[in-house]
């Protein structure tokens, strides 16, 4: 796990980093669910994403959107992705199972994926990022 | 206090043009010497920057519980010119009408001192926190009636009385409400969730009137010392933040269609009366209506919970005031030397009408609106009125709440749910929750002190001391 959750005083700040542009995706996906769900999350559903948009920041803003939406009203908790970028396209493969209040009930709900503060950068030992989920 | 911000009165701050590059109006902001030691130099930049986007008049306005958020301060007050100015999702917020609402009982604190079965019973009543879903059927055919209709549906469904919409900001409806700019999935979002709390700072609090210090306009709003009532905190669940996250996307694209430059993304916007604007403040509407109708059935959920374990009439629990503190409305207001219609957006900021306002019904006409200002779950929640003052200051604004100081992180590492629970139950507060983490995070410490908020609003006037409230049952969302 390479993300953290940074000091925010109002909402939930994550600093990730990663090799590659995707695993940084995936860090981000994973602090989501984590924020929302806590740590025990296990697979056996999926589900499909693919979008497009216009520059990185953008797109991962649409795919955590999108994250969001599935879970809420699919009900189901994901515990990894398999997400691949082409350009300005991601496809994505998320594995999760169905909620359950017994062992997800241990996060906050998000209300949103904040542009404020979002960034996507890129230096010699790979990619960083910061984003704040609403709260 | 942050360097090149200007004092100019005893609680009242300004931010000159230049903070920040291409500020069309200055900033100004309402907050104690004490409250501006912890002030955040972003909630100040996040003020200036929304003093840049275009059609703003007076001043880009933010109350003292400012915090840092995202787009436009927690706290932030800004009206647009209608022909000239924009609306932004970035100033009403992913939870478009999160509000609060009050009601009263004929119950005293010895009726429900100690009353744990009371607080279980409402935790068991009230769905709350993540996944919690409604008990409650709404199909996606009345889901359109909430969207359009507000807190009416739910009263003509059999969630409330008549007499509730009497005492909603805007009758607990939007007329503009257009529930053709809802995508579908923001629709798909509301259907199971209406009547939910949701998480976070969400909350249902049973809590006693410790102290009156208005009596006249206490009596006009039916509170009175020593009485239990029940507060509701919450807002349009996922189908608001949907229609945020729909319509950002679409705004961001406005934005560079109109060419207006931004020095945050989460500030998109697009002219008021294009029609982009236009889709945008439609779908918010439906949005803030569904919120008037969510926090309506809750309250109906509690009133019979009440009713029945404590033997009072579901008729003897009338509500005081329902507002909103994340909306943005079409309002007339006194603006450079006439009455205009104008676009204020309020995020995390309470409307509060002054005496006089034709959207006050006749009894509260002379009093000014209620305003209702929760604290936290260990400290005191107060009720105000709106004043001649807001009018002229703040748009008819005032603050919505204590405004955190504390991070979740390091709120987390400083206090366990369970010891913090313990220490509360010593104090007579009964507090339940979906998890020990949830009481963590929305800790009494994480909070400014609430009167300190509300002090400052009385000082400077832009709403006036009624009523403290006092927590003793608590439902964490």
């Amino acid at each position: 796990m390479s993300f953290v959750e940074v000091s925010h005083t109002a909402d939930v700040k994550i600093h990730a980093t990663a090799p590659t542009m995707e695993a940084l995706f995936a860090e981000a996906f994973a602090a989501l669910m984590q924020v929302m769900y806590g740590p025990d999350r296990k697979g056996g559903i999926q589900r499909t994403v693919t979008l497009e948009a216009a520059d990185p920041e953008s797109l991962l803003h649409d795919f955590l959107s999108e994250v969001l939406f599935i879970s809420d009203v699919d009900g189901l908790v994901f515990s990894s992705a398999r997400i691949a970028i082409s350009g300005s396209r991601l496809e994505a493969v998320l594995d999760g199972e169905p909620f359950d209040r017994a062992r997800h009930l241990l996060g906050t709900e998000v209300k949103g994926i904040s542009y404020s503060g979002l960034a996507i950068g890129r230096d010699a030992n790979g990619y960083m990022l910061d984003i704040v989920f609403d709260v | 206090m942050i360097e090149g911000v200007i004092r100019i009165g005893t609680n009242e701050w300004e931010v000159p043009v230049g903070f920040v590059p291409n500020m069309r109006v200055p900033g100004r902001f309402y907050l104690s010497e004490s409250l501006g030691s912890i002030l955040e130099p972003g909630a100040v930049q996040q003020l200036a920057n929304v003093a840049t986007l275009p059609g703003i008049i007076g001043h880009s306005l933010a109350m003292p519980d400012i915090h840092w958020g995202y787009g436009f301060p927690i706290g932030g007050v800004a009206a647009f010119s209608l022909e000239e100015g924009v609306i932004s999702p970035g100033g009403v917020g992913f939870d478009i009408n999160c509000g609060v609402r009050l009601f009263t009982t004929p119950l005293e604190a010895k009726d429900i001192t100690g009353r744990r079965d009371l607080v279980d019973a409402l935790f068991s009543a009230v769905p709350t926190g993540v996944g919690a879903k409604s008990p409650l059927k709404v199909s996606p055919k009345t889901l359109d009636e909430m969207m359009t209709k507000g807190a009416r549906w739910a009263v003509e469904s059999g969630y409330g009385l008549p007499r509730d919409l009497e005492r909603c900001e805007d009758r607990g409806c939007m007329k503009q409400a257009d529930s053709s700019q809802v995508s579908a999935k923001a629709k798909q979002r509301g259907v199971p969730q209406g009547g939910t709390l949701g998480s976070g700072n969400h909350f249902l609090e049973l809590q006693v009137v410790r102290e009156i210090y208005d009596p006249d306009a206490a009596r006009a709003f039916g509170i009175s010392a020593g009485q239990v009532c029940c507060m509701i905190h919450c807002g349009s669940r996922g189908l608001g933040h949907q229609v945020c996250t729909d319509h950002l996307k679409t705004l961001e694209q406005a934005t560079k269609r109109y060419h207006i430059a931004l020095p945050d993304r989460q500030l998109a916007c697009a002219p008021i009366l294009s029609p982009e604007g236009k889709a945008y403040f439609g779908a918010m509407a439906a949005s803030a209506n569904y919120a008037w109708a969510n926090r309506q059935m809750i309250m109906h959920t509690a009133r019979n919970v009440i009713s029945r374990l404590c033997g009072i009439d579901y008729n003897d629990m009338p509500l005081v005031y329902d507002v909103a503190h994340n909306v943005a409305k079409r309002e007339e207001h006194q603006y450079g030397g006439k009455r205009s219609e104008v676009c204020v957006h309020r995020k995390g900021a309470t409307r509060a009408f002054g005496p006089g306002s034709p959207d006050l019904p006749p009894d509260l006409g002379r009093t000014g609106q209620p305003v209702i200002i929760p604290g936290s779950m260990g400290t005191s929640s107060f009720v105000l009125h709106g004043t001649h003052a807001a009018m002229e200051k703040t748009f008819g604004s005032t603050c919505h709440g204590a405004g955190r100081i504390m991070s979740r992180t390091q709120a987390k590492k400083k206090l366990s749910g369970k010891e913090i629970a313990a220490g509360l139950l010593k104090e007579g507060i009964i507090v339940r929750a979906p998890n020990e983490n949830a009481i963590a995070d929305e800790a009494p410490d994480v909070y400014k002190p609430s009167d300190e908020v509300v002090n400052v609003v009385h000082e400077v006037g832009i709403s006036k001391l009624v009523a403290r409230l006092v927590p003793v049952g608590v439902i964490k969302g």
